[in-house]
């Protein structure tokens, strides 16, 4: 009985390894066709390029990027094209998961760069997309005019009082950014001595708000704003150089420190286009495409103007730039 | 003389066992003057001590999101991911079969099935409704995306009846569950979804399956909180009836409770619909897609489509609202009283109706539907060109209106919120935490007290005390103002019918209109910081008010008014004697709600320039500093539940003398 058993069981065993070493196999000749097959699919992917999830971010200059980077893929290469509005932190994950491809204009996330770049490695960074983004204070021409000195930061000085509101009190007004961008202006008042009332405006377009209506009534007016942005053209504003920018200085007053480092002018924005891990080893002709992709402030601006100022639907306003502009067109596709 | 003496000798016998000093009102005001004369005579600035404070908290909340989520991308996860995952995904491709269902049907079938179900269950207001509000999507160029939030918003309107509800009737037949359950139904409905969006993000990935957890949180609490109460008004003297007639407790709960509190759990299946409508735009943020997409990208770079996507938003809700009170309502066991004959006319008409949307299914299908569509991408120019101009219009400085709307602004906020931030952020804060525990005690008793004195503690302790007491200012303005509006509104309304008639759609609108899309323009014409966010505070507190003062008052068993009537009372005598006292218990609802969605929209104000909680809770989101925003809300729900203990006296009296 016993021994009966035993061979059952060592036949059991030489059984399951042969099964085994039949899954082994089988398996390594699936790996093979595979190979084969996906080298194959290589040569190929010219034709097949599949969905691209592209995630368009709430500003018009993402809008912009965006909607020419879908006329081009859907047209030139022939991929089908989502756009999702996913908001900017939380499409770091959706991107780690594989439910965004690309984003085309990211302002340089630091932590998560270290949380998804660096660490988890499911996000790539592919360059730089070509804008060069700069955070400064802006005040609309017709002012400068008025008050040459306002070129630099040092002119506001004595003169606040200009700026004078309801809401500041005998204090200059000066009104502050949307949550989600860099900021140390609190910081800069203070450190530059200058007697402004930092006003939290809240989101973009309330800031938006504030200040297109007093610069319609030719009103004075200070505020932290950006470039590239197609407003600057429209309502003519222009920026106040704050103090040169010196050895460790920095931008984001959020992180903290001695206060002493943020007295400076805010620096450059590298802006940078991402992409999913599961998008870069995908092998479709959509990511050389993104990975080349680069254009400059005045094209995004362009675009952005004609979406956001002239109200032309984002479709049209792609295609009408990438007819006018297909040399720059063609440089990406190669 | 004698007229002093005449009306102390009418009042002693009254007054004798509770002495002037000892009214409530008059005990408040007095720990008020305390504390405005703490505030005019302090010698030295009080703001909270940093070494009260835990300066780490959201360091430590930064370092868990980083655990959470580098155990969530870890080569092996734990299952518990998978679960989540799981859920997300079913949930997801629900969305997704039924969206696609939606678009395969095409408009054509899509209007005629949607129409004609609610035009054999429903009638044919509810059918014109529905039928209305697709042709409209169609007109405004935006039918896919409607079609995706629908699809979204039908899975998270049905699952969270499926859970809302039997918690509901749980909560309303035990105190012990009430009481367990009420301060997470506040949570639930205080913490701004910008908290809980990247948790959820976290745990559930992006798209719809995390669109519709995240409107889940914030449509569960009315669905609960409102079917309770329900079960909690059947008439105690009915249920002991059935009781000593020998019903079991299934027969009372299937026989009498649920049938005598249909009406509420009607009107908790309206408000969650509204509930979840009112996320479709936060909703969009983490992938939920549709309307809440057209909203988002409008509002940065063309607010007319916006404005456009809004007006979608609250079409959808007014037609699912009407169509499911339809429904409901001839779902009314006294009003079903269909003959064998009449019933089998309308299986015929139904099977025909059916036959006839297949043949223009397969119609559409055959000369391809979407070809023969009106060309909506010129009708939604036209129309997005003709909002603009109005916009434009609106927005302009130069226009008269802008000379009445800039003034009064900055009137409200120079003269009514300044002043009232600075006290608030002046007053030292012992002074402010004695005060508010002392009013608690006064109105509420001891146990509200001690809750007060914790809550406002822990927002000291948490960093927040200034921005907190910068929100406090605000919420307190924006609150008086929309109990003030609907606790009028909705007696009014409840002894009018054209009143109430009228002001449904108003009511829905202001519940359901993202925030945002009224509010920039109205920035346009009120630019002054804080005003704005108190507005779209007020906005969207009232409806919510006056919809349950409204019920309440209507509700009031007729045996009492009829009573009252026959004893002589004139009709405003019935109102105010006997109408309002008796829906108390509604009315006090209402004001505590009033104040839950007052604070639900802190983060919009925020986004519109108030500042305080609401900016650090968007900042917390936006710039992925979970930790802040975490902390930001937590201050939101203490000074929610400090102000819920402040209020709560008559609320607490009353239903302990219903027990």
């Amino acid at each position: 009985m016993k021994e009966r058993g035993t061979t059952t069981k060592e036949g059991r065993m030489s059984k399951r390894v042969g099964v085994r070493l039949g899954l082994l196999l089988s398996a390594s000749l699936a790996a093979v066709v595979g190979l084969v097959s996906s080298g194959s699919a290589l040569g190929e992917a010219t034709q097949s390029c599949g969905t691209v999830a592209l995630n368009e971010q709430a500003w018009a200059g993402s809008t912009a990027n965006t909607y020419v980077a879908k006329y081009v893929l859907e047209k030139k290469l022939g991929c089908k094209v989502k756009i999702t509005n996913i908001t900017e932190i939380p499409v770091f994950q959706a991107m780690a998961d594989g439910k965004v491809d690309v984003v085309l204009e990211d302002w340089q996330h630091v932590d998560q760069y270290k949380q998804f770049v660096s660490k988890q490695k499911s996000v790539l960074i592919v360059g730089s997309n070509g804008v060069i983004g700069h955070i400064g204070w802006y005040i609309p021409k017709y002012l400068l005019k008025q008050y040459p000195q306002f070129a630099t930061w040092k002119g506001l000085k004595g003169k606040e009082d200009v700026f004078k509101s309801p809401e500041s009190g005998s204090q200059g007004m000066f009104l502050g950014g949307d949550p989600s961008y860099v900021q140390k202006d609190k910081e800069l008042i203070k450190l530059l001595g200058l007697n402004f009332k930092h006003i939290t405006v809240g989101a973009e377009p309330a800031q938006v708000a504030r200040f297109s209506q007093l610069i319609k009534q030719k009103k004075p007016v200070i505020f932290y704003w950006y470039t590239p942005q197609y407003l600057n053209v429209e309502l003519g504003l222009t920026e106040v150089k704050l103090p040169a920018r010196s050895k460790g200085c920095k931008d984001d007053a959020s992180s903290g420190g001695n206060i002493k480092q943020y007295k400076c002018a805010y620096g450059i924005t590298i802006i940078n286009k991402l992409v999913s891990k599961k998008f870069a080893t995908s092998g479709s002709p959509a990511v050389k495409f993104i990975r080349n992709w680069k254009w400059t402030n005045a094209d995004q601006n362009f675009v952005a103007t004609q979406i956001a100022g002239k109200k032309l639907n984002p479709e049209k306003a792609a295609e009408a730039w990438v007819k006018a502009n297909s040399a720059k067109v063609n440089a990406w596709l190669k | 003389m004698t007229s002093v003496t005449a009306e102390t000798v009418v009042r002693t016998p009254v007054v004798a066992h509770r002495p002037w000093w000892r009214g409530k009102l008059v005990q408040v005001a007095g720990i008020v003057a305390v504390m405005y004369f703490a505030y005019r005579a302090r010698a030295l600035e009080y703001p909270w001590p940093d070494r009260l404070t835990w300066n780490s908290l959201p360091f430590r909340l930064d370092d868990f999101q980083t655990w959470l989520l580098d155990q969530r991308n870890a080569a092996n996860p734990s299952f518990v991911f998978a679960v989540f995952d799981g859920f997300a995904t079913f949930v997801g491709n629900l969305v997704g079969w039924f969206n696609q269902f939606l678009l395969w049907l095409s408009w054509v079938g899509t209007i005629a099935i949607g129409s004609g179900i609610v035009l054999r269950f429903g009638g044919w207001r509810a059918a014109t409704w529905v039928g209305a509000a697709f042709a409209s999507f169609a007109l405004m160029g935006v039918w896919e995306e409607s079609m995706q939030t629908l699809a979204l918003m039908l899975a998270a309107v049905g699952l969270s009846l499926l859970v809302g509800i039997p918690l509901g009737i749980v909560a309303g037949l035990s105190n012990r569950v009430q009481q367990a359950i009420t301060p997470i139904l506040d949570a639930m409905q205080i913490v701004p979804a910008f908290a809980y969006l990247m948790p959820v993000v976290i745990l559930f990935s992006v798209g719809p399956g995390a669109a519709v957890v995240s409107t889940m949180i914030y449509a569960i609490p009315p669905a609960v909180r409102i079917t309770a109460l329900g079960i909690r008004r059947v008439p105690t003297n009915t249920v002991e009836a059935a009781e000593s007639l020998g019903s079991t407790r299934a027969q009372l709960l299937s026989k009498v409770q649920l049938p005598l509190s249909r009406r509420m759990i009607l009107l908790s299946v309206n408000q969650t619909i509204l509930f979840a409508l009112s996320m479709v735009v936060i909703a969009g943020l983490i992938g939920g897609g549709g309307l809440g997409d057209v909203v988002t990208s409008g509002l940065y770079s063309n607010p007319s489509l916006a404005i456009l996507g809004g007006v979608a938003i609250v079409v959808m809700a007014m037609a699912l609202d009407r169509s499911t009170e339809a429904i409901a309502n001839r779902t009314d066991p006294s009003r079903r009283h269909l003959t064998d004959a009449l019933r089998k006319r309308l299986r015929l008409a139904t099977l025909v109706y059916a036959a006839g949307v297949g043949l223009a299914v397969g119609l559409a299908k055959i000369f391809d539907a979407p070809a023969i569509y009106p060309d909506t991408a010129t009708a939604q120019e036209r129309l997005l060109r003709r909002i603009q101009s109005v916009l434009d219009y609106v927005q302009d400085p130069a226009h008269f209106v802008f000379k009445f709307t800039e003034p009064i602004g900055n009137f409200i906020l120079v003269h009514g919120v300044q002043p009232l931030q600075e006290l608030l952020i002046g007053t030292p804060w012992f002074v402010t935490v004695a005060g508010l525990s002392a009013m608690a005690l006064v109105v509420s008793g001891i146990r509200p007290a001690v809750t007060t004195l914790a809550m406002l503690t822990s927002i000291g302790v948490m960093g927040m005390w200034e921005p907190a007491m910068d929100t406090f200012s605000q919420v307190l303005v924006a609150t008086v103002l929309a109990v003030l509006i609907g606790v009028a509104l909705g007696v009014w309304a409840a002894e009018s019918t054209t009143v109430s008639r009228a002001l449904r759609p108003v009511n829905d609108v202001l519940q359901t209109l993202p925030q945002l899309v009224y509010i920039i323009p109205f920035i346009y014409l009120m630019p002054v910081s804080i005003v704005p966010g108190i507005v779209a505070g007020v906005l969207y507190a009232s409806p919510v008010v006056v919809r349950l003062v409204e019920r309440g008052v209507r509700d009031v068993a007729p045996t009492s008014v009829e009573a009252a009537g026959a004893f002589g009372a004139t009709r405003r005598q019935v109102l105010t004697k006997v109408k309002i006292p008796l829906a108390g218990d509604a009315i006090m609802l209402g004001v505590n709600q009033g104040i839950i969605m007052v604070l639900a929209v802190v983060v919009i104000g925020g986004l519109v320039g108030s500042g305080g909680l609401g900016y650090l809770v968007a900042q917390g989101l936006v710039r992925g500093e979970f930790g802040l925003g975490v902390v930001a809300s937590l201050a939101i729900l203490a000074l929610g539940i400090a102000l819920d203990r402040v209020t709560q006296a008559t609320h607490r009296e009353r239903q302990e003398g219903i027990e």
